[in-house]
């Protein structure tokens, strides 16, 4: 069975009302949209967050997958939505109440037991990637989806397009911009 | 060939894009430009250092966090939200009542139950699963909503927290503390919530 078929049958398992064919689905995604989310987002309790919602969505929606459509697509574009939505929201929120971003992280975000990374792990994360990471999160909106679905989840232009609904030239535009937009971020830093 | 004809095809090549023979070409006039082969060299470098960023896998415990989030079948609401859900005339009139008479209020609307905690909700609209502030009005303390959204024109002079939905704010609306959405499905927070909630809103 191809992983396309299989992702297919469980998720009509799912829709059944089958627990452990969602288990298995959560088990599946639950890193690549960690990944996805956290390359986005650059945050990782957000990221978590993110990755919560998305599956929560697909369970609530399972019912409103179009089986013509993979399964991966339908699941990177729900998460891919939730990360714009927040990135978005994050700006509208910040702009309104500055102070809200030095205080991210609070009310119980921070005293979270949910990560074993400390700060010192943190600290082994080479310079250059941080470097580049930082680069990504300058990405505006529009194009970071696009970049992180080519280079964190290794998608084709075409999937780009089917995970996003915009035809493939406004995904080619927004890739290129998005390459450009990062060599110039990068060439003053690296 | 023009610069501006390298550039692009620059894209097209990291793209996978390029054919063969413009490739070739591409590369004939990188050899004689070096303004272009430096863009190139740095485009590609972009390129390799993105795709370097190591995998993040999700932390331990997210995936039985998701498998404990998803919504049980059955789930029972409280007494008396249920009794307000069997008696929704009866509840339609008292709501206003409850609103001008409680800093607390909830009730059922389309299968999910809607909160609003704060003061002087007397101050605040309620519209199916939206709260109001409208514009002139304010909350003297911290305002939270539970799967509802709050949409803001006037004054919140404390917290305004949003769980399990969205937050709006006008030009006009001022919040003194801090604006919160929050997952409930993940969080923490929402378990602190629950305990000065109370057994009201959320049943034995
Ligand atoms: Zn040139």
């Amino acid at each position: 069975m191809t992983l396309e078929a299989m992702d297919a049958r469980l998720a009509r398992l799912a829709r059944k009302g089958d627990q452990r064919a969602f288990a298995e689905l959560v088990s599946m995604y639950k890193d690549k949209l960690y990944h996805l989310a956290y390359r986005m987002i650059g945050n990782r309790q957000e990221a978590e967050d993110v990755v919560q919602d998305a599956f929560l969505r697909v369970f609530k929606n399972l019912d409103r997958y179009d089986e013509n459509q993979k399964f991966s697509t339908w699941i990177y574009r729900i998460a891919t939505n939730l990360c714009i939505d927040r990135l978005r929201k994050r700006r509208n929120v910040y702009s309104l109440d500055s102070e809200s971003s030095e205080h991210e992280g609070l009310d119980g975000y921070a005293m979270l037991p949910s990560d074993e990374r400390t700060p010192e792990s943190e600290l082994l994360l080479s310079e250059t990637q941080k470097i580049v990471q930082e680069a990504m999160d300058t990405l505006p909106a529009k194009y970071k989806g696009v970049m992180v679905l080519r280079y964190m989840q290794d998608l084709s232009l075409q999937e780009i397009s089917d995970v996003l609904g915009m035809p493939v030239t406004t995904v080619k535009t927004r890739v290129h911009r998005g390459r450009e937009f990062l060599r110039k971020k990068l060439e003053r830093k690296l | 060939m023009e610069c501006k004809v390298a550039v692009a095809w620059m894209q097209e090549y990291l793209d996978g894009d390029l054919s063969g023979g413009d490739a070739a070409l591409l590369r004939q006039h990188m050899s004689e430009c070096q303004a272009c082969q430096a863009r190139y060299d740095a485009l590609a470098r972009t390129e390799a250092l993105a795709r370097a960023l190591p995998f993040e896998p999700a932390p331990a415990g997210l995936e039985a966090r998701i498998l404990a989030s998803l919504p049980k079948a059955g789930r029972r609401p409280a007494a008396w939200t249920g009794w307000v859900r069997r008696h929704p005339a009866i509840s339609a009139a008292a709501l206003f009542l409850v609103v001008m008479l409680s800093s607390f209020v909830t009730m059922w609307n389309q299968d999910r139950q809607l909160s609003v905690a704060g003061p002087d909700l007397d101050n605040v609209v309620i519209q199916g699963d939206k709260v109001i502030v409208p514009a002139g009005k304010e909350v003297s303390g911290d305002l939270t909503v539970v799967n509802g959204s709050a949409e803001v024109l006037g004054e919140v002079k404390g917290d305004l927290t949003v769980i399990d939905g969205n937050v709006t704010l006008a030009s006009t609306a001022h919040i003194a503390g801090h604006v919160q959405e929050i997952d409930r499905a993940v969080d923490w927070a929402w378990y602190k919530l629950r305990s000065w909630f109370g057994t009201l809103a959320y049943g034995p």
